[in-house]
């Protein structure tokens, strides 16, 4: 089981501040990423990605454990 | 002595003590941007004896920004914000010097702006300004303290801190279209917060204490007070040289226009309006002669325009089409203005011109 957090817009996309996902095989940060796009179509939507709270590069080549945390943050612009 | 009475209470804490408090007297710090941030971070910085603020905007003070920039009083709409900013810091401590640019932060200006400062404030509220602040913060080495504001949440970070990770090691895609408040909406205890964690950061830095915001970006929710910390690491995906700042910045100026002075051109066959919003943007606008490609898709389809044609581009607020307009510059388009304040400013304008 992986927690994935939103923020800011991509919370609004995924209309939830975190899930749970379960999975059986191995499961890759990419695969991951293009599979809740798939789900969430984030489209032009930009965010940097985090691992148990350390940015990663989203073609990163990292398989997810079952105790990691996966962030999504999008830049914020308002002030 | 005045001085070591007005500020006795901070004095008295070990970490700040005469050293500290002269530490802050010798400080130069530049804010960019008098809004909800700036409205947070100006007083507590003139307040703990800060001994120069910078202030730079240009607008001027509407109704609607007092909700949540609350130095500024009902009596003072329509007035200038630096200025308005100048004289509360006079009246809350007149031992600051206070320095008011009432002009908009530019490639032309930032540089030579930012050299006279220790520490520059990043209190604004679109994404292109931060790059441009970013990246002026890198070529005169200073560092740049981010705070921004999505809704209920905000992000906080020390940037160029020490030689540190920048904003560009944390959002590398310049292009990326993050709403502003306008857009987005926002109270003001949100801008109130994490403008009072940016002022932290600042006196932090002065005073050497604590640990700095560097390579690491709070995140804070207002909602359910969860804040987490994020650390990133320094890319070499940088601008580093005053020469490649130059060209970035002070190259291809786009032109901006009014909606209002092309009407006449509205049902023009030679011209061409370009919408570079995504394609559920609302309000929708239908034009004559008009194409809608996503700015993220510009460059790919770019083959669909014609680099000859006058072509207005628009999007919702002016400020990707800004983007999508130096883009097109930079492939040799030459007719090529941006709609200044894109569709929110269009919409009212269509409106009486269908009445009509």
């Amino acid at each position: 089981m992986i927690e994935i957090k939103y923020f800011g817009a991509v919370a609004e996309k995924t209309k939830c501040e975190f899930e749970k996902l379960s999975f059986s095989e191995e499961l890759s940060l990419q695969k991951l990423l293009q599979d809740l796009n798939e789900k969430y179509q984030f489209e032009s939507l930009s965010f940097s990605v985090a691992v148990n709270q350390k940015i990663v590069s989203k073609a990163a080549d990292y398989n997810l454990q079952t105790s990691d945390i996966v962030a999504l943050l999008p830049p914020f612009a308002g002030g | 002595m005045s001085a070591s009475n007005r500020y006795n209470r901070q004095m008295i804490l070990p970490e700040i003590g005469e050293d500290g408090q002269y530490k802050l007297s010798k400080a130069k710090v530049l804010v960019i941007g008098a809004g909800g941030l700036g409205a947070a971070i100006l007083p507590y910085l003139a307040a703990a004896g800060v001994g120069e603020i910078g202030i730079v905007d240009d607008d001027v003070i509407e109704i609607s920004n007092l909700h949540r920039q609350v130095i500024y009083k009902s009596s003072a709409v329509g007035k200038s914000k630096v200025e308005e900013v100048k004289l509360m810091i006079s009246e809350l401590n007149p031992l600051v010097k206070v320095n008011a640019f009432a002009e908009k932060l530019s490639g032309k200006n930032a540089i030579s702006l930012f050299e006279k400062y220790d520490i520059i404030v990043d209190a604004t509220d679109n994404i292109s300004i931060k790059y441009l602040i970013n990246d002026a913060c890198l070529v005169t080495n200073k560092p740049m303290v981010y705070g921004s504001i999505f809704r209920f949440q905000g992000q906080v970070s020390v940037f160029n801190y020490q030689n540190g990770p920048t904003y560009r090691c944390l959002y590398p895609d310049e292009n990326n279209n993050a709403l502003n408040c306008e857009d987005a909406g926002v109270i003001g205890i949100s801008v109130g917060i994490i403008g009072m964690f940016q002022a932290n950061e600042v006196l932090k830095m002065i005073l050497g204490i604590g640990e700095v915001l560097s390579g690491k970006i709070l995140v804070y929710n207002i909602l359910n007070n969860e804040q987490q910390k994020y650390d990133f690491d320094k890319s070499n995906f940088q601008l580093i040289s005053r020469e490649s700042f130059e060209e970035k910045y002070n190259k291809s100026e786009v032109e901006e226009i009014k909606f209002e002075s092309i009407l006449d051109e509205i049902n023009n066959d030679s011209v061409l309006f370009l919408d570079v919003r995504n394609a559920h943007e609302l309000p929708k606008i239908s034009l004559k002669n008009q194409i809608q490609i996503t700015l993220l898709y510009l460059e790919n389809e770019i083959e669909k325009l014609d680099k000859n044609q006058k072509i207005y581009v628009f999007c919702q607020s002016g400020i990707r089409s800004k983007i999508g307009a130096e883009l097109l510059q930079k492939h040799q388009f030459k007719k090529i203005k941006s709609i200044a304040g894109g569709v929110l400013a269009m919409k009212d304008i269509l409106k009486e011109e269908i009445k009509i």
